[in-house]
């Protein structure tokens, strides 16, 4: 019934029509909702996740007033707004991560594929990773893992979280020196970076 | 391996797949969320109810003789999956200026499955331009009637509940537990107890038929014409189909709204008032049952139903009626079946 998201009207475009006919905002859940989903899914689980997509369309579709058209790509505004929603469920994610700590071997490995292309120094380097996440501050959390597991540039990632870009590489600094440095409790052999 | 690479790695290893119902959140999109006061029990029973009996406009008055389903067969009791066909006729009673003249005919037709856990409905429209293999069937007179082929809703015509239900049990091989039908007038009764329900119309209606007069875009209908606009028939491109795809539409809005208004007991009561009021079951499906199965829906959210049409193309003897197409239609009658 409806039309196929191949149309390539852009999501400016698509959120300007929506204005006067609601439904056409629809176009832009179905463009991205599997990408937000797999985001959250990372960070809280798939318990969460779903709900969680549902909710940030939500709250875009009661913004859509306020988007700036002129930008044509929507996914920094929707990650930006999913960010703040993942904010509400710090328990849930410091869990998750934490799980990652008690039981190294078995936790979620999705598909073999998976399993073979991280490899062995990724199997090894979780622990560390994980303290990591759990310790991070959630403002420096959050550019971190925007920039890891979204496809978003810095300029982009700017937009989402609506900080300078100068924010986005401080805090990304800051972030990955923590981590290296968890590394560095483990295994010297990571300190040459 | 630098640690944004093995930060990646370890995303990759935590990520799930998008569920098939994460469709659902986008139903939230178009429609408020429904307010929750006594949980999902409310909305599940509204939701029921609405798919029970809404939509399908019929016109039985309460006098109707009861249908006798194959005498003495035990009915299952309502645990296990369970299939209601729900019918909807055209015919003397109901809102004068639809009487034709002509005797009764279904108007629409729906077969609702219920999953044994009641989790998951699957609501089936049958097209009633479909060309049928009809059994023999007792006349609403009592004379016998051959077995023939013919559109399907003249099963009802000539033999009544009975004669319907057999066809559809005999043509889809889908056992049928239980048939409703329901009064045009009850569906108007529903629609205003709601407060109206609201469609979006591409272009402007103006129907001489059921004096549907309305310029496009989003409308909030009353009872009398939400009746109108799920009877249109030259409106989009006038065939049978587009108007089931209407009506689909509208029992999802009607559903939606049903879900956000009946948690107020008033409102509850008047709409289910009005749905009971003219509708019409199989003697094994008394009030008992019915509210033991409704009551066995609670886990039913709307977003959980799915709405489909059997699989048709044009009758190759007659461009404007339907031919099943045998391999999909099966392969959608098969999970129905017990």
């Amino acid at each position: 019934m409806t039309a196929p998201p191949t149309a390539p009207t852009s999501d400016g475009a698509l959120i300007a029509e929506s204005r006067a006919d609601p439904e056409a905002f629809a176009t832009l859940f179905d463009r991205y909702s599997g990408m937000l989903y797999r985001y959250v899914s990372r960070r809280l689980g798939p318990e969460v996740a779903e709900d969680l997509v549902g909710e940030t369309f939500l709250v875009a579709f009661a913004r859509r007033k306020h988007y700036d058209v002129a930008y044509a790509d929507a996914r920094p505004w929707l990650f930006g707004i999913a960010t703040k929603l993942i904010s509400r469920h710090r328990r849930t994610e410091a869990a998750r991560y934490r799980a990652l700590l008690r039981s190294p071997a078995e936790v979620i490995v999705e598909s073999p594929a998976n399993r073979v292309a991280a490899g062995v120094t990724a199997q090894a380097s979780r622990p560390a990773l994980a303290r990591a996440l759990t310790e991070l501050s959630a403002r420096d959390r959050d550019v971190l893992l925007l920039i890891a597991w979204s496809d978003l540039s810095y300029e982009e990632v700017a937009r989402a979280l609506d900080i300078p870009i100068g924010t986005v590489r401080s805090r990304l600094n800051r972030a990955r020196r923590k981590v290296r440095a968890k590394f560095g409790d483990l295994n010297p052999m990571h300190e040459e970076e | 391996m630098d640690d944004l690479t093995m930060l990646r790695d370890l995303g990759g290893q935590l990520e799930h797949e998008p569920p098939a119902t994460l469709a659902r959140q986008r139903q939230r999109l178009l429609a408020p969320p429904p307010r929750r006061v006594r949980g999902w029990t409310m909305l599940a029973l509204a939701a029921a109810v609405t798919a029970l009996v809404a939509v399908i406009p019929t016109v039985i008055p309460t006098v109707i003789p009861t249908v006798d389903l194959d005498g003495s067969a035990a009915r299952p009791a309502p645990d296990g999956p369970l299939n209601v066909l729900l019918v909807g006729t055209d015919s003397e009673s109901g809102s004068p200026r639809f009487r034709t003249g002509r005797g009764t005919r279904t108007d629409t037709m729906i077969l609702l499955h219920l999953a044994a856990d009641r989790k998951k409905a699957t609501v089936l429209n049958i097209p009633r331009d479909s060309i049928v293999d009809i059994p023999p069937c007792l006349s609403t007179a009592g004379t016998n009637l051959p077995a023939r082929t013919d559109m399907i809703n003249q099963a009802y015509a000539t033999g009544g509940q009975a004669c319907v239900l057999n066809t559809v049990e005999s043509t889809t091989r889908i056992r049928v537990d239980h048939l409703v039908e329901l009064d045009f007038s009850a569906f108007e009764g529903m629609v205003d107890a709601l407060g109206g329900v609201e469609v979006s119309l591409p272009r402007p209606v103006d129907d001489l038929k059921t004096k549907l007069k309305l310029p496009a875009g989003r409308h909030l209908l009353n009872g009398d014409q939400a009746l109108g606009y799920v009877r249109l028939r030259n409106y989009g491109d006038g065939s049978d189909l587009s108007r089931i795809k209407r009506q689909q539409g509208f029992m999802k809005a009607l559903v939606k709204k049903a879900a956000g208004q009946l948690t107020d007991p008033v409102r509850l009561a008047a709409f289910l008032g009005a749905a009971t009021k003219s509708i019409k079951t199989d003697p094994s499906l008394d009030v008992g049952t019915m509210s033991a199965i409704l009551s066995s829906l609670t886990e039913l959210k709307p977003g959980a139903i799915t709405y489909t049409t059997v699989p048709t193309r044009p009758h190759p003897e007659d461009r404007n009626r339907l031919q099943w197409l045998p391999g999909p239609a099966e392969r959608l009658f098969a999970p129905l079946r017990k």
